[in-house]
């Protein structure tokens, strides 16, 4: 049977993958996406259950997914298996990494906070002298950022502070600015402190996904096919040329050993992954920097307190409700003289209902305590930078395999003294605004959850001008292989505070358009 | 007959399938309109009771007294001895991985040996004023990292897991169900989208 040609290869179909798809079929160049996963029907894969239908009345399996705090009994099935597809790390260095395989990746669940980066963070080496620079710079993604915003449906209020770019907004309704709002708010200003409101994808019915904006598109024009279940082990290269040809798969349910080719390769398989494909295949590595300076943002530095105005049930209409935005404030100016370089963004919600285990409480006491604080509760946390360290690392762990016999990684990954000081820093700011607004604190802990939790796994190939200093080049070109791309975030040199995948998507659209232009040239 | 005339009386014949193929799948379900009615089951745990097997008989009897104290009935709601919860966490546990078997093995020992120190009596036989010095000292606020104290870190576990396990329960949702108001009144019931397995496949 004659083999179907194709002129790119995509491994992996989440944003990175499906912007990709788009870009090139739009210009009439063929892909062949190879997804690792099924593709998931949202209309026969789920039923509605109630929690004590479950085995586990909705405490979920134990043992199951333990790195993946944000999964429930309820959407376990949606996850990587742990047992399946494992990965490891040191005892006292514990890495949470979140993975999707289905078709779509993380795209299908992600919670579409959207947010440009700025040139505190693309010169961040220009603004505080540590690390490197990116390869671009604002002005350059800008025209990216705004195609990809208008894609999605980013919603958000024009500031026009520097630290937080505006973006090319779809209309949307205003945030209501209740009387816990408007204290949190002049609190903050007192301080010097802008405050903004979230900034978000809607996208379709409350989806942003590669399957539902991106993929159809590219379907459409007839030049995409996409094999699911299509496990990618290596990159395969031609030994005369030195170039990529191909990749080697083994399908997921025969577990035939299975080759493709196409005349480029473009990883988009998420950071990690794409990261564990290269160091398997072992290539693209001259500079020795696939899989360093690995990071993320962290999360989980929390403060909870309550309006004692709206407790009781005595809130009234236009009291609580809603939340603000906080950009990073911290350390914008050269001079800045703190124990931490760079900055982290609070996001804050008023109106929620307290958690039972901010209560010292039990039985009748502690009921009482929750019937009293329900609804009057304000809720912030952290999104803070880290800094990409080259000891932050993933390598393959050759001793352990997944269930397709693919060497699966070991990551070590910690947080250092720049993040904790952060963190405190944060901790402290945001018992600050609470007391200032008149709430009273009910908890605050400045402790962060391990290094992954955020979902956001960044660097790994990172892009720079100097090969010897990065692994890709400003297009996500590998600098050992011209015909080799990587679009997803594993391409990052800082990640800032922001989500990054609206800076994701911008980096796929502007390389795959790059990449039109070099197959039009013919230069690859 | 033809050969093509047999074929069809034998598809045509329930009787004659099998005895040409006696191995061979022996009923039509391959005809649209020809599965047969579901027949109804009914949950196990709603025919059965549950044989608790991982803890001993005195931390069983302990984890009762904990849970009656911790989530008893309140607001006509169901309390955790009515939600069969510490049947359940002995299950729970019984199928958790060693850290989580030891913190509640280790708890529910010091819990007993506790009121063995204090009042020379069995936890369970406690008076409430008793209890409540033994475990008002062990309660600590957190938000996402359980207190680092193990007695700590245990109560605060317990008492999560027998909240959550009486709001989830059976008996939780058909009181709910009987008188709505009080669904409100401390959650519970929690209904949601189930993801099945997506195209499973079988390990190699
Ligand atoms: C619950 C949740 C909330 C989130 N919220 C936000 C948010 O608010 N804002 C934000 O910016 N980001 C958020 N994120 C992160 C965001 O989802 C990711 O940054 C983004 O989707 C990454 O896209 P990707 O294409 O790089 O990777 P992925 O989505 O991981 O896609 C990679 C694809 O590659 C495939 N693949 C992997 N390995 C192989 C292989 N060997 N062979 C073949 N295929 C392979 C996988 O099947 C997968 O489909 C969230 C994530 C989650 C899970």
């Amino acid at each position: 049977m004659p083999r179907k040609t194709y002129d790119v290869l995509i491994v992996g179909s989440g944003h990175s993958g499906g912007m990709a798809a788009n870009v090139l079929t739009s210009k009439g160049i063929s892909c062949l996406m190879l997804n690792a996963g099924p593709v998931a029907d949202f209309e026969r894969d789920r039923v509605t259950k109630a929690a004590h239908e479950l085995p586990y009345r909705g405490l979920g399996k134990p043992g199951d997914l333990e790195h993946v705090f944000q999964a429930t009994e309820y959407n376990a099935n949606t996850w990587v298996s742990e047992k399946e597809i494992p990965y490891t790390h040191g005892n006292q260095t514990p890495y949470n990494w979140v993975r999707v395989r289905l078709v779509g990746g993380r795209s299908l669940f992600w919670a579409r906070q959207s947010f440009r980066l700025s040139d505190y963070e693309f010169k961040a080496a220009d603004h505080d002298g540590v690390g490197e620079n990116w390869p671009v710079s604002l002005a350059e993604m800008d025209p990216f950022y705004s195609r990809v915003e208008r894609i999605l449906k980013v919603t958000g209020r024009k500031e026009g502070l520097p630290q937080f770019p505006d973006g090319d907004f779809a209309e949307s309704q205003e945030f209501p600015q209740t009387e816990a709002v408007k204290r949190l708010t002049a609190a903050a200003q007192k301080q010097g402190i802008a405050v903004s409101r979230m900034r978000s994808a809607m996208g379709e019915n409350g989806l942003a996904s590669s399957i539902n904006l991106l993929l159809p598109g590219a379907l459409a024009t007839g030049k995409l096919d996409i094999a699911a279940n299509a496990v990618v082990r290596e990159v395969t290269l031609d030994k005369n040329t030195g170039l990529a040809n191909g990749v080697l798969f083994v399908d997921r349910h025969s577990r035939q050993e299975m080759e493709a080719r196409a005349k480029v390769v473009v990883l988009a398989a998420g950071t990690l992954e794409s990261t564990r494909l290269l160091l398997n295949s072992k290539i693209a590595n001259s500079s020795g920097l696939v899989g360093r300076y690995l990071f993320d943002q962290q999360y989980g530095c929390t403060v909870v307190a309550s309006m004692p105005e709206a407790r009781d049930g005595k809130a009234k209409p236009g009291m609580i409700g809603g939340g603000v935005f906080i950009p990073r404030f911290r350390n914008l100016d050269k001079g800045a003289k703190r124990n931490f370089i760079r900055g982290y963004a609070l996001p804050m919600g008023t109106g929620s209902t307290p958690d039972a285990r901010y209560f010292p409480a039990y039985g009748d006491e502690l009921q009482k305590k929750l019937d009293s604080y329900a609804g009057s509760c304000i809720q912030g946390g952290i999104y803070g930078e880290v800094l990409p360290r080259f000891e932050n690392h993933a390598r393959i762990n050759p001793g352990v395999k997944d269930a397709w016999g693919i060497p699966v990684l070991h990551v070590d990954a910690r947080y250092g003294g720049n993040e904790r000081n952060m963190a405190k820093d944060a901790a402290n700011t945001m018992e600050e605004l609470y007391r200032d607004a008149g709430f009273e604190i009910l908890v605050k802990s400045d402790r962060v959850h391990p290094p992954g939790y955020s979902i956001h796994e960044l660097g790994t190939c990172r892009m720079g001008k100097d090969p010897r200093k990065s692994v890709l080049n400003e297009w996500n070109r590998s600098h050992d292989i011209k015909n080799l791309y990587v679009v997803d975030g594993s391409a990052f040199v800082t990640g800032g505070w922001q989500n990054p995948t609206l800076t994701i998507l911008a980096l796929s659209m502007r390389a795959s358009e790059h990449l039109a232009d070099q197959l039009r040239a013919g230069e690859v | 007959m033809k050969r093509r005339r047999l074929l069809q009386a034998i598809a045509a014949s329930p009787a004659a399938a099998p005895a040409l193929l006696a191995q061979g799948p022996g009923s039509r379900l391959g005809q649209a309109g020809t599965a047969p009615a579901r027949i109804a089951t009914v949950p196990a745990g709603e025919a059965a009771t549950p044989a608790p097997r991982f803890f001993s008989p005195i931390q069983l009897e302990t984890l009762r007294k904990l849970a009656a104290t911790l989530m008893p009935p309140l607001n006509g709601n169901p309390g955790a001895i009515e939600a069969g919860v510490p049947e359940f966490l002995d299950f729970l546990a019984g199928s958790s991985p060693a850290a989580r078997q030891k913190l509640y093995r280790a708890g529910l020992d010091h819990l007993e040996a506790e009121a063995k120190r204090l009042h020379a009596k069995s936890f369970p036989s406690l008076e409430d004023g008793q209890i409540d010095a033994i475990l008002k000292p062990m309660l600590a606020p957190w938000t996402y990292d359980p207190p680092a104290d193990p007695r700590k870190h245990f109560l605060a576990a317990a008492r999560a897991d027998i909240r959550a396990a009486t709001l989830n329960s059976r008996e939780w949702a058909a009181a709910a169900s009987s008188a709505p108001s009080r669904r409100r009144r401390g959650g519970g019931g929690t209904v949601g989208l189930y993801w099945l397995p997506i195209d499973p496949t079988r390990p190699a």
